[in-house]
């Protein structure tokens, strides 16, 4: 008996892994959506980018991974799938093929035998299947992440080395499906058996990875290289052709934007960003711009906002009057700040979720700046007197409250705010700290409002914003500590409603409650990206596509412009000479919302 | 003068005539009273109004609605827009006086139809130009140089208080006293104030207080070490014993006795520590670690002008206005050094 049982432990792995597929999968694909690249690009060439800071690790999970370098790394890892950046269909990476199991929980994958690893290896299914276990091992030290996969996913089987499956722990719409369960492969042969020391062992350590790039050289503190393989595997496949183009990606620490900026006018870097009104408009300016040696380009994008603003913190006594939340945010002077420092080139945001396409309420408008609603609604609300300072109060208790915000640069812009709402009575104290510090204030729920914004995601997320179960406790992302059962009741009808239509309704039903609310005072949104590069930069006809954040990114879904190396070596002549060509301003419509 | 010793009136007799070091130290004297009244000359409200009949003195106190001059609204009257009402009507027995710079440091205003930094010009009235947010760079000057001496002299005041009694007390007690105070000392001097500032300030937002309190903290300490061998020096000699003799105790013998006698090597530090206070300031608020925005600051105002060199106004107005205060208290420094520089009076026999 005893032996039997031992037979069984032996073989119940194999059992386990010999799963059969149900019968009736419709596997699909897409190979007809419209490519966003040039073919004809030509190879070859040294692109030159920076950073601020170098980054703490190269680890992608674990301490000090949450950096910015990090998404250069990650760009190089491929997906199962991915969404096409202009029409969000589903289109092949790792798996060719894909399929949709009855319970609306499961995605069935195929993937292509030719995938490798930068090492030579191939990537099959039990790269998936490691996936998982390293994401919840607890020598990664991410609980974050330990946690995720732990509850999110049910189950990752293999079929056979080609073939796997992922189940989620709740049903989705199916784009939702790939996008939350979607997981990518973790080399185990790189990896192995994991110890206490995995976190300090791989600080500096080259993963494996599957995209077009990997890291080829890095000096510490100095600069990290990233070249292109040589034959990568899917290089010839419809949606990388034309992309990817350069040969070395070359990321520089220049720990000061104002002295990139510096070298970006030198030529050593190729390309700028300048979304922010002072670099486009006093700073990119001058002969190399006027004789046309460096363009500039002015891109319209179509993509979700990120809602950033003011968050009111309810569980504050005296933010916890609905009315006088609205008279604050009547009170805010928002319009005068993008007429002055922001040179009218951001506009104000109207909603929480904007840019989600039909998800979005385009009948929430944020509350402009009027001094009469706002003396309404804070005089219905009892804030009737006044002291000395000209500042509201109620019971002998001032209507004073702390801004807390992360960036010095966005100082002028709250003192205008600052300024005007105090012709409403409101006195409100700038409180700037560092980045980390702000975090935690948040996180521990101790601001008044706090200026902040939340990065987007991919359709609303109402839960982790704006139900209780998140409210009143730190480390959650509901900062406005929105209590509030009728809207419990929508956000969880909301999460498990699979009809999109109906998951629409309920969408917009819930922005307008929020707005009702007046717990988040939405600032500002940009609806471009802009920037500038050197004349020998080249792009497909359309530079971007409706969700470039920049065009400037060599890996992603960018990656689309080439270098002309002869041009480079022409223009630095010209410049020596003073050779002018014409000076180039283009600006892209193509993916401008009108509202 | 009567009550000062002919040693002092000789020192002040040669500190009047180093030229250099006492025109300075007047013109410094002139800016510190003009900023301290800086509410009468530099403010965006008036000084004065005139208003059917009856006076309005705004500078200071409680602000004036609106509605006190029959204006539509109740926030603080415009007094600049008050002005050219009054201007504006016929006959009008009404008028505001403003002062000299009719802005406040904390105000933006702007141009309708131009983007801030405004250049300096005498038609806008910014003579120095705006910052990046549109406010008057010599208002945020004078207001912040104001705050830049409080703090340098409340610095001072503090470091030197627990410098000198430190000091004091370790040289004249010796011994084990003095040994525990020095590891004391090497153990703090050694502390990095920086990152001790920058951890604090990501904790809580210093105020004026916090922030010279913290710095007086970590630099009393540079003090003492003068004082120390000073009052060894003086603890020896027979004044001391006589008072001793005469059964005078410690703190009278340190503090009436040994600490006039040590005077003269304090007073010479003085200008310098001034210097180095208002630097401190400086190049904390140029870093954001300094005081909480929007207070008006030459570091604040350095960093603006270094992130958009393309403004000369701004970082020339900072650098200026730094460079001729600091100049102008070294040269008080040198000649308070030369002025009490005893050798000037030794005679050889």
């Amino acid at each position: 008996m005893r032996y039997l049982f031992f037979i069984a432990v032996l073989i119940m792995p194999l059992l386990a892994q010999s799963k059969t597929l149900p019968k009736d999968l419709q596997w699909e694909t897409n190979n007809s959506a419209d490519t966003w690249a040039d073919p004809n690009a030509t190879k070859g060439g040294v692109f030159n980018d920076y950073i601020i800071s170098f980054p703490p690790t190269l680890r992608t999970i674990g301490p000090d991974s949450n950096n910015s370098f990090r998404s250069f790394i990650n760009a190089n890892k491929m997906g199962l799938v991915s969404f096409h950046p202009t029409t969000w269909e589903i289109i092949p990476e790792i798996a060719t093929h894909w399929a949709y199991g009855a319970d609306k929980k499961t995605v069935y994958y195929k993937l292509d035998p030719a995938a490798k690893w930068s090492d030579g290896k191939s990537v099959t299914a039990d790269d998936f299947l490691y996936t998982i276990k390293f994401m919840r091992s607890p020598h990664i030290n991410a609980p974050w992440y330990n946690n995720h996969y732990t509850e999110q996913f049910e189950d990752v089987s293999k079929y056979d080395d080609h073939t796997i499956s992922i189940t989620g722990a709740v049903a989705r719409s199916k784009e939702e499906l790939h996008y939350y369960y979607g997981l990518g492969p973790t080399p185990e042969h790189f990896y192995g058996e994991l110890d206490g020391d995995w976190v300090k062992k791989h600080n500096w350590k080259i993963v494996p990875n599957t995209g077009p790039y990997q890291i080829s050289k890095i000096k510490k503190g100095k600069s990290v290289e990233f070249s292109l393989k040589e034959n990568w595997w899917a290089k010839d496949y419809r949606y990388n052709k034309g992309r990817y183009n350069v040969n070395k990606v070359v990321i520089k620490v220049i720990r000061d934007d104002n002295i990139a900026f510096r070298h970006f006018e030198k030529g050593d870097i190729d390309s700028f960003d300048l979304v922010h009104p002072d670099y486009w408009h006093n700073k990119a300016k001058g002969k190399l711009f006027d004789n046309g040696y460096i363009h500039k380009v002015l891109f319209y994008n179509d993509m979700p906002r990120s809602a950033s603003g003011f968050f009111l913190n309810m569980d504050k006594p005296i933010l916890s009057d609905n009315d006088t939340r609205i008279g604050i945010a009547y009170a805010l002077n928002f319009e005068k700040v993008i007429k002055t420092v922001l040179r009218d080139d951001y506009e104000r945001l109207n909603a929480f979720h904007e840019g989600y396409g039909d998800y979005s309420n385009k009948n929430v408008k944020a509350r402009p700046f009027d001094l009469e609603k706002a003396n309404h609604y804070l005089t219905k609300a009892g804030w009737t007197e006044y002291n000395g300072s000209g500042i509201r109060i109620k019971n002998g208790k001032e209507l004073s409250l702390e801004i807390s915000y992360a960036r010095k640069e966005h100082t002028d812009r709250w003192t205008i705010i600052k300024q005007d709402a105090k012709k409403a009575g409101i006195n409100l104290e700038l409180k700037l700290q560092d980045a980390t510090a702000q975090y935690k204030t948040v996180m521990q729920k101790q601001h008044d409002i706090a200026a902040m914004g939340w990065s987007t995601g991919f359709k609303p997320a109402f839960w982790q914003h704006f139900h209780s179960d998140n409210a009143h406790k730190p480390q959650t992302n509901n900062v406005t500590n929105f209590d509030d059962k009728q809207i419990d009741d929508l956000i969880m009808e909301y999460r498990f409603e699979t009809d999109t239509s109906k998951r629409i309704a309920l969408s917009q039903k819930l922005e307008q409650m929020i707005h009702d609310s007046a717990a988040f005072i939405p600032s500002f949104k940009v609806s471009y990206t802009r920037g500038a590069h050197w004349r020998w930069l080249k792009f497909p006809k359309v530079p971007g596509t409706k969700t470039s954040a920049t065009l400037y990114s060599p890996f992603g879904n960018g990656g689309v412009f080439w270098i002309d190396s002869k041009m480079k070596i022409d223009t630095m002549a010209a410049r020596k000479s003073s050779t002018r060509y014409t000076p180039v301003n283009n600006v892209y419509e193509q993916f401008k919302v009108t509202q | 003068m009567s009550s000062f010793s002919p040693q002092a009136l000789r020192r002040w007799q040669r500190f009047k005539s180093i030229k250099r070091g006492y025109y300075s130290a007047i013109a410094i004297s002139i800016l510190i009273v003009l900023s301290l009244l800086a509410e009468l000359w530099i403010n965006n409200r008036a000084l004065m109004v005139k208003y059917e009949g009856a006076y309005y003195f705004p500078t200071y106190g409680d602000i004036l609605p609106g509605e006190t001059f029959d204006l539509d609204y109740k926030w603080e009257t415009n007094y600049r827009a008050l002005k050219r009402q009054f201007k504006s009507e016929p006959n009008s027995e009404n008028w505001v006086l403003m002062p000299l710079i009719p802005f406040s440091p904390n105000e933006n205003d702007f141009i309708e139809g131009e983007y801030p930094p405004y250049e300096p010009s005498l038609a806008s009235g910014h003579y120095l130009g705006t910052d990046m947010s549109g406010r008057d760079i010599f208002a945020r000057i004078i207001y912040g140089f104001r705050i830049a001496i409080v703090f340098s002299i409340f610095l001072l005041s503090v470091t030197y208080i627990i410098g000198i009694a430190v000091g004091a007390a370790m040289g004249y007690f010796g011994g084990a006293f003095d040994l525990f105070f020095q590891r004391i000392i090497e153990i703090l001097s050694n502390v990095p104030i920086l990152y001790i500032i920058m951890i604090v300030a990501s904790i809580i937002t210093p105020n004026f207080w916090t922030l010279a309190l913290l710095l007086a903290g970590f630099s009393w300490m540079g003090m003492t070490w003068y004082m120390r061998t000073e009052t060894y020096r003086e603890n020896a000699r027979e004044y001391v014993q006589a008072a001793r003799a005469l059964g005078a105790g410690h703190s009278r013998i340190m503090f009436l006795h040994i600490l006039p006698n040590s005077i003269s090597i304090l007073v010479t530090f003085f200008p310098f520590s001034v210097v180095g206070g208002i630097t401190a300031l400086t190049s904390l608020d140029y870093l954001g670690f300094g005081l909480p925005p929007p207070t008006p600051s030459w570091g604040e105002l350095l960093q603006q002008g270094t992130t958009n060199l393309e403004f000369q106004w701004i970082w020339a107005s900072a650098v200026g206005a730094l460079s001729v205060v600091l100049t102008l208290v070294t040269f008080v420094g040198e000649a308070i050094r030369e002025a009490f520089d005893p050798k000037k009076y030794t005679f050889y026999e």
